[in-house]
C-alpha cells in the first residue's frame, strides 16, 4: 500500500507536462541511437550532463534514464536485421532475430522483440518499486566467490551452445577467454598480451569482437556466396502478427527471463549483457525444442529481450539505493546526479523521493511510448531489408566502422574490427560456433578476477567457494546442468539397447 | 590582400575587446577551441572535472574559445598522454591530471610522466577515507593497524589496480602505523563502488577511497569512517578524525589540476592560469565545488610544478617499499 502511494506521487511527478516531454525526447533518442550498430548509450549520457546541469535534478533523470533503457530497447532492431548488434545486450537476441530474418519473418521477429522488451522493461519496474530498498542486501550479499560461481555456471553453456561439435565448441570458448585476457590485469598491475602496444592496455572492447564475428563477417560470407545467392536474396518484412499459440509459447520464457534478468541487473557488474546470454542458455536448455535454437526459434528472442530490459531497470537498484554503479551508463548517471547536487544512496528515497520516484513512475510511461513508438515503426525500418543488396553491405559496414571508431575515436580499433571480422568467417567456414566465443569472452574476463580476488581475500583457500552458500548453490547447479543431460540420454540409450535386445 | 586585411581588423578588434573586457594578465589569448581532454570514460574524476570547469567557464562568461570535453580512455591515461606528448607546444590543448599522472608512469605503464607535459594550474583536492562496516570490531585506524599485523589475511578493498591512488594511500598510511607495506592485503576491485558494495556486503575488513564518494554512504549509517587523510578535520565530515590525530603520521592528498602538452608556451600558460584562478572565484564554481564535495586547492603552474616534483618522491618511496617500481 505504502509502495502504491509512492508511487501516485512519483506520477505525480512523472506527468508534469515539462517531464512527460523529458520521458519521450529520451526514449525515442535512446531508440534511434540504440538502433544504430554500436552506438551504445554511453557517449550520449555524457553529452547530456551538460544539458542537464540546469533542469531540475528528477526531470534530469527522468530524461537520461528514458535514453539509457531506450537504447537498450531499441538495440534489438539491428541485430535482428543486420546481424549487427545494437548495443552490447543485443548480442544473443542476433542468434535467433537474424535467422527468423532469413527466413521472411523479420516483422514478427522484431514485434517479438518491442513486445518482450516491454514487459521486461515493466516488470522490472514492479520489481524496482516493490523490493528496490530490501534487494539492496542481494546486490552485496555477491562478493567475489559468488560471481566467481554464477560465471562459472554461466560458462557451462559452452557445452550447449556448442551445436555438432563439442571440441569446436571449446576451442572456440578458450579463444573468446584468450581475448578477455588481453589488457592491464587488475589485481597486479602486469600487461597480458599487449605486445608492448598502447592500443591493447585497455583491453579489447566486446562490440569490436561482437561486430567483427557477426556483423562484418556475415558481410563476407554475402559476398563470398556472390551472384547466385541473388535468388533467394530476397527477404520479406512477412506478418507483424503473432498467433496465439506463438503467444502461448513465449509467454514463460518472456516472465522467466524478465525476473531472472531483473535480478542479474541488480548485481553490480552483471547487466544487461550477462542478463541477456543467461536468459538465453537458460531458455535454450529448458526448453523441449531446445535444438532449434540458433536457427529461428521465437524463445530464443523473447527471452534475451525481455531479460536485457529487466536488467537495465535492475541496475537502478545498486545506483540508487547504494549509489553505487553497476555498469559504464550508471556510472554516468551517478556522475550527473552528483553534479545536479543529489547524491544517490541509503538516504536518497527519505532526502530526494521526488527524484526516486519520479524516475520510477517514468519509466512505466517510458516503456508505453517505446511500445507505441516502435510497433508502427517497424514496417519502415525493415524496409531496410529492401535496399539492394550491394548497398545494404556498404551500410552494414559503414554502421560497424562508425559504431567501433566512436567507442575509443582510434583507428586502430577499425583494423581490429576487420580482423575479427576475418576470424568470424573462418570459424563460420569451419564450422566453429560463434556464441560459445562470444559467452566465454563477457564471462571470462569477470570469472578470472573475482577468483583471484575471492582466493585472494580466503588466503587462498579454494574451500571459500563451497563455504559460502550462495556459491555452493550456483556450483551445485552448475554441476547438475552437466552431468543430467549426458546422464539422461545414457539411460535413454541404455533403455533403447535393452528394448532393441529383448 | 583584401582578406588579409580584414582578418588584421578583426584580430585588432578581438584583442581590443579582450582587452577592455577583463584585465588579462598575458597579451595571448586562444584562437580556436581548446581540446579539453578527459583522459578516461566518462563518468570518473578526470571526466567530472573537466566538464565542470568547461562547462562554468562558459556559463560565467570566463571563456573565450569554446572549450570542447573530449574523453580518450586507455591504459589508465596512457593512451592520451601518448597522443598528447605528441603535441608539443599546442596552446590549445589541455588535460585532466591527478595522481595517476605520477603512478602509472612509476608501474611502467606509461613512457611520459608529469615531466613531459606543462603544469598549467592545480584546482581541487579530496582527501581518502577509510571505511568499515557500522557492526565492524575496529574503532579506530590505529586499530585496524594493530589487527592487520596481528592477521595480515585481513583485507582491504580499493577502486584501482596495486599500484594506483588507493593502494599507495592505504598503503602509505599503513606504512605510517608499523605495517609492512608489502604485506597489506589490498583486493583490487574495479572501481570505487564495486568495493563498497564487497564492503557492505562484509566480503572485505575494510575499504579505502574517495571521501566526496563516500558521503552519502555515512549518511545512510551502514558504514562507519576510521580517518581521512586530511591535514585538519574536513568540513564536511567533521566528525571524522585524521590519521595524524590517531598517532599515525600520514596525510594524502587527492589533488587534481590541469596540464598542457610539453613546451606550452608561457603566455598561454599564464592566460589559462589567470583564467582558472577567476573561474574559482564564480557563484557557479562554488555552488558546483560543493556539490561535489571539492574543496579549493590552486596553485600556479610553478607551485603547481614543484608540488608535483615532490609528489614523484613521496610516491616512489612508497612503491618501491611496495615493490610496484617497474621501468
Amino acid at each position: 500500500m505504502e509502495a502504491f502511494e509512492s508511487l501516485l506521487y512519483g506520477f505525480s511527478v512523472a506527468l508534469q507536462p515539462a517531464n512527460i516531454m523529458y520521458v519521450f525526447l529520451g526514449v525515442f533518442a535512446g531508440t534511434i541511437i540504440g538502433m544504430l550498430p554500436g552506438l551504445g548509450p554511453i557517449s550520449a549520457l555524457a553529452l547530456m550532463i551538460p544539458i542537464t546541469f540546469s533542469m531540475n535534478p528528477a526531470s534530469g533523470l527522468i530524461l537520461m534514464s528514458g535514453v539509457y533503457y531506450g537504447a537498450i530497447f531499441g538495440g534489438s532492431t539491428s541485430s535482428i536485421l543486420l546481424n549487427a548488434p545494437g548495443v552490447a545486450g543485443t548480442v544473443a537476441t542476433s542468434f535467433d532475430g537474424f535467422p527468423l530474418a532469413k527466413q521472411g519473418k523479420a516483422g514478427k521477429a522484431l514485434a517479438l522483440a518491442a513486445w518482450a522488451s516491454f514487459i521486461g522493461g515493466t516488470i522490472s519496474v514492479i520489481g524496482l518499486m516493490l523490493v528496490a530498498p530490501a534487494l539492496a542486501s542481494v546486490a552485496v550479499s555477491f562478493g567475489p566467490a559468488e560471481y566467481f560461481s554464477l560465471m562459472l555456471l554461466g560458462l557451462t553453456a559452452v557445452v550447449s551452445l556448442s551445436e555438432r561439435s563439442l571440441v569446436k565448441g571449446l576451442i572456440s570458448a578458450v579463444f573468446g577467454i584468450m581475448v578477455a585476457i588481453v589488457g592491464i590485469d587488475r589485481q597486479t598491475g602486469t600487461q597480458r598480451y599487449t605486445f608492448d602496444s598502447l592500443h591493447f592496455l585497455q583491453g579489447i572492447d566486446f562490440l569490436v569482437v561482437a561486430l567483427g564475428v557477426f556483423a562484418l563477417a556475415e558481410v563476407f560470407v554475402m559476398l563470398l556466396q556472390g551472384r547466385d545467392a541473388k535468388g533467394h536474396a530476397k527477404q520479406v518484412l512477412g506478418s507483424l502478427k503473432l498467433s496465439r499459440q506463438e503467444v502461448k509459447e513465449i509467454a514463460g520464457p518472456v516472465g522467466r527471463s524478465s525476473i531472472q534478468g531483473f535480478f542479474v541487473g541488480v548485481l553490480p557488474g552483471a547487466g544487461a549483457t550477462i542478463a541477456s546470454f543467461l536468459a538465453y542458455i537458460t531458455e535454450k536448455r529448458i526448453a523441449k525444442d531446445g535444438n532449434t535454437f540458433g536457427k529461428g526459434n521465437i524463445k530464443g528472442v523473447a527471452a534475451p529481450e525481455a531479460a536485457n530490459n529487466a536488467a537495465c531497470g535492475g541496475s537502478f537498484v545498486p545506483l540508487l539505493t547504494l549509489g553505487v554503479p553497476g555498469s559504464g551508463s550508471t556510472a554516468v548517471l551517478l556522475g550527473a546526479l552528483l553534479v545536479m547536487g543529489v547524491t544517490p544512496g541509503p538516504m536518497m528515497l527519505e532526502q530526494r523521493p521526488d527524484v526516486f520516484w519520479g524516475v520510477i513512475a517514468s519509466m512505466y510511461l517510458g516503456n508505453i511510448f517505446l511500445l507505441v513508438l516502435n510497433l508502427p515503426l517497424i514496417p519502415y525500418i525493415a524496409r531496410i531489408l529492401e535496399v539492394p543488396r550491394p548497398m545494404l553491405l556498404a551500410l552494414i559496414i559503414v554502421f560497424c566502422m562508425i559504431g567501433v571508431y566512436g567507442l575509443k575515436f582510434t583507428a586502430f580499433d577499425l583494423y581490429l574490427l576487420l580482423a575479427f571480422g576475418l576470424i568470424g568467417l573462418l570459424m563460420r567456414l569451419n564450422g566453429f560456433p560463434l556464441a560459445p566465443m562470444i559467452l566465454a569472452l563477457i564471462l571470462g574476463d569477470l570469472m578470472e578476477e573475482n577468483m583471484r580476488r575471492a582466493l585472494q581475500i580466503s588466503g587462498g583457500d579454494w574451500m571459500t567457494f563451497i563455504e559460502k552458500p550462495i556459491s555452493a548453490t550456483l556450483i551445485a547447479i552448475a554441476l547438475v546442468s552437466l552431468i543430467v543431460p549426458p546422464l539422461l540420454r545414457g539411460i535413454r540409450a541404455a533403455r533403447t539397447r535393452l528394448r532393441e535386445a529383448g | 590582400m583584401f582578406t588579409k586585411q580584414v582578418f588584421a581588423c578583426a584580430a585588432a578588434a578581438l584583442l581590443s575587446t579582450g582587452a577592455i573586457g577583463t584585465a588579462v594578465a598575458s597579451d595571448w589569448k586562444p584562437t580556436q577551441p581548446i581540446e579539453y581532454i578527459a583522459p578516461a570514460n566518462p563518468g570518473g574524476g578526470w571526466d567530472t572535472l573537466i566538464r565542470t570547469t568547461a562547462r562554468v567557464l562558459q556559463e560565467e562568461g570566463i571563456a573565450q574559445q569554446n572549450f570542447a570535453p573530449i574523453n580518450i580512455p586507455g591504459g589508465g591515461g596512457a593512451v592520451a598522454w601518448a597522443q598528447i606528448a605528441a603535441k608539443k607546444g599546442n596552446p590549445h590543448t589541455m588535460f585532466a591530471a591527478s595522481p595517476p599522472i605520477i603512478l602509472v608512469p612509476l608501474s611502467g605503464a606509461s613512457r611520459f610522466n608529469h615531466k613531459d607535459f606543462t603544469p598549467v594550474a592545480r584546482l581541487i583536492t579530496d582527501y581518502s577515507i577509510l571505511l568499515v562496516r557500522a557492526d565492524s570490531p575496529h574503532q579506530s585506524a590505529a586499530e585496524l593497524f594493530e589487527a592487520i599485523k596481528a592477521n595480515p589475511a585481513l583485507s582491504v578493498g580499493g577502486g584501482s589496480a596495486p599500484g594506483s591512488m588507493d593502494h599507495i594511500s592505504v598503503a602509505g598510511a599503513a606504512a605510517a602505523a608499523g605495517v609492512e607495506p608489502a604485506r597489506l592485503n589490498y583486493i583490487a576491485f574495479s572501481g570505487g563502488g564495486e568495493a563498497m558494495t564487497n564492503l557492505l556486503g562484509g566480503h572485505v575488513a575494510a575499504v579505502i577511497t574517495g571521501a566526496g564518494e563516500a558521503s552519502a554512504q555515512l549518511q545512510g549509517g551502514q558504514l562507519r569512517a576510521l580517518a581521512v587523510s586530511a591535514p585538519e578535520r574536513m568540513a564536511a565530515l567533521p566528525e571524522v578524525p585524521t590519521y595524524v590525530e590517531q598517532g599515525i603520521d600520514f596525510t594524502f592528498d587527492i589533488w587534481r589540476g590541469i596540464m598542457g602538452p610539453p613546451d606550452m608556451p608561457e603566455a598561454a600558460v599564464r592566460y589559462y592560469e589567470d583564467m582558472y584562478q577567476r573561474m574559482m572565484q564564480t557563484e557557479g564554481w562554488a555552488k558546483a565545488r560543493d556539490q561535489l564535495g571539492w574543496i579549493d586547492a590552486y596553485q600556479s603552474s610553478a607551485e603547481f610544478g614543484e608540488f608535483l616534483d615532490g609528489q614523484l618522491e613521496q610516491f616512489s618511496g612508497v612503491l618501491g617499499d611496495l615493490g610496484l617500481i617497474r621501468r
